[in-house]
C-alpha cells in the first residue's frame, strides 16, 4: 500500500501524465464545441447521427472513437513507462533499496497504473457526458435498436458502458507492463501496446481470424453495443472480461517474476 | 561482528566472469576503500551489497541495512529534491527525517526546486541523502566525487569523514587515489574479479614508490642509491620505501653530495596498485 500511495503521487506529477488527463477532461469538450459549430454530423459512426439529438449519445460517440485506439494509447502511456522509467532515470536502485520487497514493488506499480488508466477512463467518461449534455441536453435516447431510452436509464447505460471497458483497459496495462519490464525502454513500453491495439483492429476488420477475433484483447472494447438497446445482452461483455482476465494474467505473471529475478545493473 | 563479511562471491553476466571468488571483510566504523581497474568486478560487488544483483555462488552477510548509491545516483527530476527524498522514506519502515538529511548534505536552501535543473555534484549529495535516510549501518559509495570540481569534491570527503566519525561504516569505490588515501583505513585491492590484496592503507602506502632525484654531479649518488631504474639525463629514477629515501638522502649528506631536487613520480599507494594490478 505504501508503494501504491507514493507510486501514484509520482504518476500524478509527471508531465505525460498530467497531459493526458489534460486530454481526457478537455477532449470531450472540444469535439463537442466542433460538432456544434459544424452543419453536418459524423452519420458514419456510432450514435454520430444522434448528437444533436441528446446529450447520451456524444459520451457513446466517444467512446466508440476512443475504444479503437485511444483506450490503448492511454493505457500504455501510464503502465508502459511505470516500470522502464526507473532504468531510464537510474532509480531502481534507490527504490530497491528501501525496506518493501521487490514483490510489494511490483504490485504498487501495477495498481498504480491501472488505478491511474482507470481515472483517465473516469476523467473521459464524465466529461464527455457533461460535453454531451451541453451539447444537446437529457433528452432520450434512441438505442442501437431503435428503442427510445428515457433519461436516467440512458445515463446509467452510459456509464455502464464506459465501465465495461475497464477489463480490457487493465488487459493493455498488462500488456504494457510486461513490456516496459521486459525491454526496459519507455518507447517499447508505450508504443508497443499501442501497435498490438492497431494490428489486432486491423485483424478484426478484415474478418481474417473469424471466432479466433473474440480472443483479441481489443474485441472487448466494444462488448458495450449490446447494452444499448431495448432488449439488452450480455454474454460479450462476460466473454471480454474472461478474455481480458486472462491476457492480464499472462502478461502478469511473466512480468513479475522478471522483475524478481533481475540483476539491476 | 564484521560490518562486511563476504566469502567466495562468484557472478557472471553472459559468460563474462565479474565476480570470480572474491573475499571481502570490511571493520565496522571504518572507511574501506575499493581499488581496482575498470572492469574488476568492484561495482558488481556494490550491487550486491545493495541486494541489486543476485549472485551464482558465495555468502555474503551485511550487519544491518546498507544505502548508497553505484555509478550515478538515480532521482526523478519532476519532483524537487524534498519530494524524491519523501517518496522514498515513504518506502521505508523507520525512516530518517527528510529535512536533517538534507541539512547533512547542504542542500536544504535547494531542496523544494526540481532536481531536473541540479548539477551533477547536487545529485550526488542527493544520492548520499537518499542513502543516509535509511539511516544505515554501511553507506556504499561509488565514485562519489565523480565529475565534482575540487571544492565540491573537498566538501564530500569533509562529509565523509564526518559520517565515519560518527560511526558509520562506509565502503568506498574510487579511482581518485589521493580521495581513497586521504579517507581510508583500510583496502581492498580487486583485479578480475578477485581480491589480490586487503589491508589498512598504511601498509599499502609504505611499498616502494618511484622517485627522481637530481645531485651535484658525482657518480657516487648512482652507487649509494636504492633500486636504480633509470639514469636519466634529468637525474637518477629509484624505486624505494619512504623510510629507504630518508635513508638515502642523509647517506647523500654525509658524502657530501647535494641533492638539488626530489620528486615522487607517483603515489605510494598508486605504484602498489600498479604492482599488484600487474
Amino acid at each position: 500500500m505504501r508503494v501504491l500511495r507514493w507510486e501514484l503521487l509520482r504518476l500524478r506529477a509527471q508531465p505525460r501524465v498530467r497531459a493526458a488527463f489534460a486530454i481526457c477532461l478537455l477532449g470531450p469538450p472540444l469535439l463537442a464545441l466542433v460538432l456544434s459549430a459544424q452543419t453536418g454530423l459524423p452519420k458514419d459512426t456510432l450514435f454520430g447521427r444522434h448528437v444533436r439529438d441528446s446529450g447520451f449519445a456524444l459520451p457513446l460517440l466517444v467512446l466508440g472513437f476512443a475504444g479503437t485506439w485511444a483506450f490503448p494509447l492511454v493505457t500504455s502511456i501510464v503502465a508502459g513507462d511505470v516500470f522502464a522509467t526507473e532504468d531510464g532515470h537510474g532509480t531502481w536502485q534507490a527504490l530497491l533499496t528501501r525496506s518493501r520487497t521487490r514483490a510489494e514493488v511490483f504490485t504498487g506499480k501495477v495498481l498504480a497504473a491501472v488505478l491511474t488508466s482507470a481515472a483517465l477512463l473516469a476523467v473521459a467518461g464524465l466529461s464527455s457526458l457533461v460535453a454531451g449534455l451541453a451539447l444537446a441536453g437529457d433528452r432520450p435516447l434512441a438505442g442501437l435498436s431503435g428503442t427510445p431510452l428515457g433519461p436516467g436509464r440512458a445515463a446509467s447505460l452510459v456509464l455502464l458502458s464506459w465501465a465495461t471497458e475497464l477489463p480490457p483497459l487493465l488487459g493493455f496495462a498488462a500488456v504494457s507492463v510486461l513490456l516496459s519490464v521486459r525491454t526496459r525502454s519507455s518507447l517499447a513500453g508505450v508504443g508497443g501496446p499501442l501497435l498490438l491495439g492497431l494490428v489486432m483492429q486491423l485483424l478484426a476488420l478484415l474478418g481474417a481470424l473469424g471466432s479466433a477475433a473474440n480472443v483479441l484483447l481489443t474485441t472487448p472494447f466494444a462488448a458495450w453495443h449490446g447494452l444499448v438497446r431495448g432488449d439488452p445482452y450480455y454474454g460479450p461483455l462476460w466473454q471480454g472480461a474472461l478474455v481480458s482476465l486472462v491476457w492480464a494474467v499472462a502478461c502478469l505473471i511473466p512480468a513479475r517474476r522478471l522483475l524478481l529475478t533481475r540483476d539491476v545493473t | 561482528m564484521k560490518a562486511v563479511e563476504a566469502r567466495e562471491l562468484r557472478k557472471t553476466f553472459g559468460g563474462v566472469t565479474a565476480l570470480d571468488g572474491l573475499d571481502l571483510v570490511v571493520e565496522p566504523g571504518t572507511v574501506h576503500g575499493l581499488l581496482g581497474p575498470n572492469g574488476a568486478g568492484k561495482t558488481t560487488l556494490l550491487r550486491v551489497l545493495l541486494g541489486l544483483v543476485h549472485l551464482d555462488a558465495g555468502d555474503c552477510v551485511v550487519d544491518g541495512s546498507v544505502g548508497g548509491f553505484v555509478e550515478a545516483p538515480g532521482c526523478w527530476p519532476y519532483l524537487t529534491g524534498r519530494q524524491n527524498l519523501e517518496v522514498l522514506a515513504g518506502m521505508d519502515d523507520a525512516p530518517g527525517d527528510v529535512g536533517e538529511v538534507l541539512d547533512r548534505v547542504a542542500l536544504s536552501d535547494r531542496a523544494d526546486t526540481k532536481v531536473g535543473g541540479w548539477s551533477l555534484g547536487m545529485r550526488q549529495r542527493l544520492g548520499i541523502a537518499a542513502g543516509l535516510l535509511r539511516r544505515p549501518q554501511l553507506l556504499v559509495l561509488d565514485e562519489p566525487a565523480n565529475g565534482l570540481d575540487p571544492l565540491g569534491a573537498r566538501q564530500l570527503r569533509d562529509l565523509v569523514r564526518e559520517l565515519a566519525s560518527d560511526g558509520l561504516t562506509v565502503l568506498l569505490c574510487s579511482h581518485d587515489l589521493t580521495e581513497v588515501d586521504a579517507l581510508c583505513q583500510d583496502v581492498t585491492v580487486v583485479v578480475r574479479g578477485r581480491d589480490v590484496w586487503r589491508g589498512p592503507v598504511a601498509e599499502l602506502r609504505s611499498r616502494p614508490g618511484r622517485c627522481l632525484m637530481t645531485t651535484s654531479d658525482d657518480p657516487r649518488a648512482r652507487v649509494l642509491a636504492p633500486t636504480v631504474l633509470d639514469d636519466v639525463e634529468s637525474g637518477l629514477s629509484f624505486v624505494a620505501t619512504t623510510a629507504e629515501v630518508d635513508a638515502f638522502v642523509l647517506c647523500l649528506a654525509r658524502e657530501g653530495i647535494a641533492v638539488r631536487s626530489l620528486e615522487r613520480e607517483s603515489l605510494p599507494l598508486e605504484e602498489a596498485l600498479r604492482e599488484l594490478v600487474a
